[in-house]
């Protein structure tokens, strides 16, 4: 936090440009981007809001399941703007088939969200091509394909208990927290599917980024519960419980991501540059609006946010040992951070930017998991003042050359923005100990290690960092012999380095800029890159598997379909376990 | 079969990457390729010439030969504008922003029509272009004015012999200040063909909203070279992917 702008009494806090924006220098670290949760910005929470609020109808003109739930179901939803089909196969799988992973080829379920409504020809064509998701064709009808697989512990405990005619505990729920896992949700174009730009024209609904995509793992989450009620009355139609609301609404879909995210990250720097400055601005603005303290309503419910974040963080099992040592370690400095407002409320109603002493105090107490915790937190407090930011998430991508800058001014650039990267060494082994590359199985990125594994030769270009640090030892090396030379005749002689010079170029221009980490370096933890994206997504209770992979939960907490149109408190991040009224 | 822009372009990248081409390369290449064939310019038809060509050899650049304040000659060297045209109009948006109008020709260089995307995507940091050509026995005239979405683009019978692989693009601040500089340089034969914005505007619409049709052998062909920066599953790899 930039304090001595803070103090600036002429600020004007209405303008982005001149907000007291935390430095790139801080945010851009590869652990703290790793460390965000959720915010009010993230796409589920934006989707969810949008759906309640203008009460999108869903129905399901065709449920054609089998006794064992196999078959097909179409649901129509009728948004503000457009109608929809989200339409499901439900396949029988063999355990053993069963596969989180890329490679996969079999799922128990594959989706596809379709403009319009879809006629019998249509479902034929989706029936033949969505079931092979990667090795199918759709087309521009499609906005996005989906799969899932069933979660092994908890789907038949939860029909088997239904069926009995009682409700699933909620501690055993709460053990997974979801019936089925999605493993991949393609949009964008991919297999023939509706571009992006053809999306965000014409489908007003879905005209924020992922949002179609988030949307296809929400009614995924509609049908595994629907699945499991029908399922349970199909063996006892005169006994079977439906799942109880406060249940159905605790219960998410579980998600799988690997390496495959983490390229994105690197490869869309401009979008991922606006995700987080305006998540910065957020919380800049909540920091701004306590100018003249807070009051103590505010502070109580910041209180209450915080207790259930302990909450939340208790009720998360993971085996990740590191993990589980991370959510201790924050449940612990949130209790304290919790004690400390208490202790400090009378002086800090009526303090100057009260929010900018919390997140000085945490940054100076308590670990970077933590700092963002409190971040988010401050974020939810103040919803007429971030909420309106969410139609600034998307940004036209495209890098560019500016030629006419002379090369010592690019120097120049690459010395202030770019300095991270010309701190790291080189030369020595372990910074240039990974590499990044697409495996045959379905161009998987994998990440390498030099000289250990095959594959160098096709490195994919994510080393930033290293690629900067070429382009800067040339540069200083050609302008000694042509010091008055512009940045076009250095890439006549050098024209390989176009690429990096036009990144270089387009980045300086942002707030954020790049992500600061030599993603070649031998412990490079990828999670990191993941955990940012998935944030932005908005899920919760990280599971990491490896250093490489990570299970979460989406939608756990959110409304139904039948809270659409209904008062709506946007509140549902952190989960925690409902309390039933019978137990 | 049909595939969308973005596919198009994952997999062009991708392709190019497969030829060698470096990061900057392989996108300009892949954008001018979808921006031709979007905008009903055959750019498959062009792609597959020029694939010809560069699955032979290795990327080359064009070099600067001759240049002053206003004038450049770069030298193809018998590359494609897939490569080098991306430079040529780099070294003309700094000769014009440090004057008024420049003109720069590139010879021995192929696949021209592609010069489109760039001059389009140049034009919007508000200067104009005019570039011609010889494309076999007639001429093809591009003009795209400052900030400009699509460019004009005519055929015009040939009133002089011109060099058979040259480029010649001028760029100025407006088309009127190129059109004043250089008038003697831009005078053209009988119009013969005009490939209108709204044609333009109406094939882009239609791609985006049904996809992009394309011969499956050129897809095939596509996958073939995507295939050359694939590495082959192992065992060992797959733990590189999270298992």
């Amino acid at each position: 936090m930039d304090l001595n702008q803070r103090d600036n009494g002429q600020q004007n806090y209405s303008d982005l440009q001149l907000l007291p924006m935390r430095p790139a220098k801080q945010v851009m670290q590869l652990e703290r981007l790793g460390s965000f949760h959720q915010s009010r910005l993230s796409f589920m929470r934006t989707l969810v809001r949008r759906m309640v609020s203008e009460n999108w109808q869903i129905t399901s003109p065709m449920f054609d399941l089998d006794e064992q739930g196999y078959g097909t179901v179409v649901y129509k939803v009728d948004a503000k703007y457009g109608t929809f089909s989200y339409v499901l196969f439900s396949h029988h799988l063999d355990p053993e088939s069963r596969n989180d992973r890329v490679i996969a080829n079999q799922w128990d379920l594959t989706m596809a969200l379709c403009e319009g409504t879809v006629d019998a020809e249509q479902l034929e064509f989706l029936r033949n091509n969505v079931p092979k998701q990667e090795a199918g064709r759709v087309d521009s009808r499609v906005l996005v394909l989906s799969r899932a697989n069933r979660s092994a512990r908890t789907f038949d405990y939860v029909v088997d208990e239904l069926a009995a005619g009682r409700q699933p505990c909620v501690d055993t729920l709460a053990e997974v927290g979801y019936l089925y896992r999605t493993t991949a949700a393609y949009g964008s174009g991919k297999l023939g599917m509706a571009d992006w730009e053809k999306v965000r024209t014409k489908h007003r609904d879905f005209a924020r980024p992922f949002a179609a995509e988030m949307f296809t793992c929400f009614m995924l989450r509609h049908f595994s519960m629907e699945q499991a009620d029908y399922l349970a009355a199909q063996r006892a139609p005169e006994t079977a419980a439906k799942l109880n609301t406060e249940i159905r609404r605790y219960m998410g879909i579980g998600n799988s991501t690997g390496l495959g995210m983490a390229p994105f990250l690197i490869n869309h720097p401009l979008l991922i540059n606006q995700w987080i400055e305006m998540r910065e601005t957020a919380l800049a603005r909540v920091v701004a609006a306590s100018e003249v303290g807070v009051d103590g309503a505010t502070l109580a419910r910041l209180e209450t946010a915080i207790k259930r974040v302990i909450q939340h963080l208790g009720e998360i099992i993971t085996a990740d040992e590191r993990q589980n040592k991370s959510n201790v370690l924050v449940g612990d400095e949130l209790k304290h951070l919790h004690q400390w407002l208490r202790d400090q409320s009378p002086i800090l109603a009526c303090n100057h930017y009260v929010w900018a002493d919390l997140i000085k105090y945490a940054e100076q107490n308590c670990r970077v998991e933590t700092q963002e915790v409190i971040n988010t937190l401050l974020i939810e407090l103040y919803p007429e003042l971030v909420d309106g930011l969410e139609e600034l998430m998307d940004v036209e991508e495209s890098m560019q050359v500016m030629p006419e800058m002379s090369v010592s001014q690019l120097q120049q650039i690459i010395e202030e923005k770019y300095d991270w990267a010309l701190a790291i060494d080189f030369s020595q082994f372990e910074s240039m100990g990974a590499f990044w590359y697409r495996s045959q199985e379905k161009m998987e990125p994998r990440l390498g290690q030099t000289n250990i594994d095959m594959g160098m030769e096709k490195e994919m270009p994510l080393a930033i960092g290293r690629r900067v640090r070429e382009c800067y030892d040339l540069l200083c090396a050609y302008s000694q012999e042509h010091p008055q030379q512009n940045v076009a005749h250095f890439i006549v002689q050098y024209p390989t380095y176009s690429g990096i010079v036009s990144r270089i170029q387009t980045m300086a221009q942002s707030r954020y800029g790049e992500i600061r980490e030599n993603l070649v370096h031998s412990d490079v933890l990828p999670i990191h890159l993941l955990r940012c994206k998935l944030s932005f997504f908005g899920v919760s209770k990280f599971d990491p598997r490896s250093r490489l992979w990570v299970r979460n939960t989406m939608f756990q907490g959110a409304p139904l379909i039948s809270d659409f149109g209904k008062p709506f408190v946007d509140d549902w991040q952190f989960p925690i376990k409902p309390v039933l009224a019978y137990s | 079969m049909k595939v969308s822009k973005n596919e198009l372009m994952a997999s062009l990248k991708k392709a190019f990457e497969g030829l060698g081409f470096q990061p900057g390369d392989y996108y300009d290449a892949a954008d001018m390729v979808v921006w031709l064939e979007t905008h009903g310019f055959d750019g498959f038809d062009r792609l597959q010439k020029a694939l010809a060509y560069l699955n032979t050899t290795a990327p080359n650049h064009a070099v600067l030969v001759q240049e002053d304040e206003q004038n450049a000659v770069l030298d193809g060297e018998d590359s494609s504008i897939l490569l080098c045209g991306s430079e040529a109009v780099d070294l003309l948006i700094a000769q014009v922003m440090q004057g008024s109008a420049a003109r720069l020709q590139l010879n021995n260089c192929y696949n021209r029509t592609f010069i489109l995307q760039r001059l389009v995507k140049a034009a919007q940091r508000n200067i104009a272009f005019v570039a011609f050509w010889r494309q076999e026995d007639y001429c093809v005239k591009v003009s795209v004015a400052a900030g400009a979405k699509l460019p004009e683009y005519s055929t015009f019978a040939m009133t002089e012999l011109l060099e058979p692989q040259t480029l010649t693009i001028f760029a100025g601040k407006e088309l009127k200040i190129i059109g004043e500089q250089f008038s003697a340089q831009l005078v053209m034969g009988p119009l013969l063909t005009t490939f209108t914005e709204a044609e333009m505007a109406a094939c882009y619409l239609e791609s985006l909203e049904r996809g992009i049709e394309i011969d499956e052998e050129l897809w095939q062909m596509l996958d073939d070279l995507v295939a050359r920066i694939l590495v082959e599953s192992t065992e060992s790899s797959r733990a590189g992917a999270g298992d």
